[in-house]
């Protein structure tokens, strides 16, 4: 888990609270909305969310800038490619 | 029947249980639902019990943890809004007296040699 040292994003999804699949879901939609080099920040509080961003990322191409959790809530950095 | 994209991974779930078991009812539906939008193409095959869960009188009537939680209805649009496909065979239907207007729109009606080809072509195959 990499330190709160991250771009500010263009656009924020508020998962808390949304359990497995939702962010992952949710993050491919939002995902969309953004230009290639935009960077998304999803907030999530899924106690697997940091496996699977991992694997969504690798899997859609999109880069994972990085996860850290700050006050039980996860917070991930995808910027999106191509 | 076949895989659209050779290009992309393709995952078929096989899922056997039916309206009997609802607890067993959503988990291929979300995982189904991650997978494509992971970028997978997903199919989802329906046998023995399965079709039951496609009936269109019973998908708002029951979900995995019963009156609690989203119905049925959720999992299988949360799935097919991403564009997995939902497919069944005759001898199902018939196993459990039904046909193919009884259930939702959109499902598909294969045989077992389009099954096995899709099988074989597929990167993975997960069944429940």
């Amino acid at each position: 888990m990499s330190e709160p040292a991250a771009p500010a994003a263009d656009q924020v999804l508020d998962c808390v609270g949304a359990a497995c699949p939702l962010p992952v879901l949710k993050t491919a939609r939002a995902i969309k909305e953004l230009v290639p080099g935009q960077v998304l920040e999803i907030l999530a509080t899924d106690p697997g969310v940091e496996p699977d961003m991992r694997a969504w990322t690798s899997r859609t191409g999109n880069e994972l800038v990085s996860i850290y959790k700050q006050d039980g809530v996860f917070h991930v950095l995808i910027r999106r490619v191509g | 029947m076949t895989w659209t994209d050779e290009h992309q991974t393709k995952l078929l779930y096989v899922h056997t249980h039916g309206i009997d078991d609802p607890g067993r009812c959503a988990t291929p539906f979300f995982l189904a639902a991650a997978a494509a939008a992971m970028e997978f193409e997903v199919m989802i095959y329906f046998t023995m019990y399965g079709p039951t869960l496609l009936r269109k009188d019973v998908i708002d009537k029951i979900g995995p943890k019963g009156d609690q939680g989203q119905p049925l209805r959720y999992f299988i649009e949360q799935a097919t809004g991403l564009g997995v496909r939902l497919l069944v065979c005759q001898p199902s239907l018939d196993l459990n007296d039904l046909s193919l207007g009884d259930l939702i729109d959109g499902v598909e009606v294969i045989g077992a040699a389009a099954f096995n080809d899709l099988a074989a072509a597929a990167d993975a195959v997960v069944s429940f």
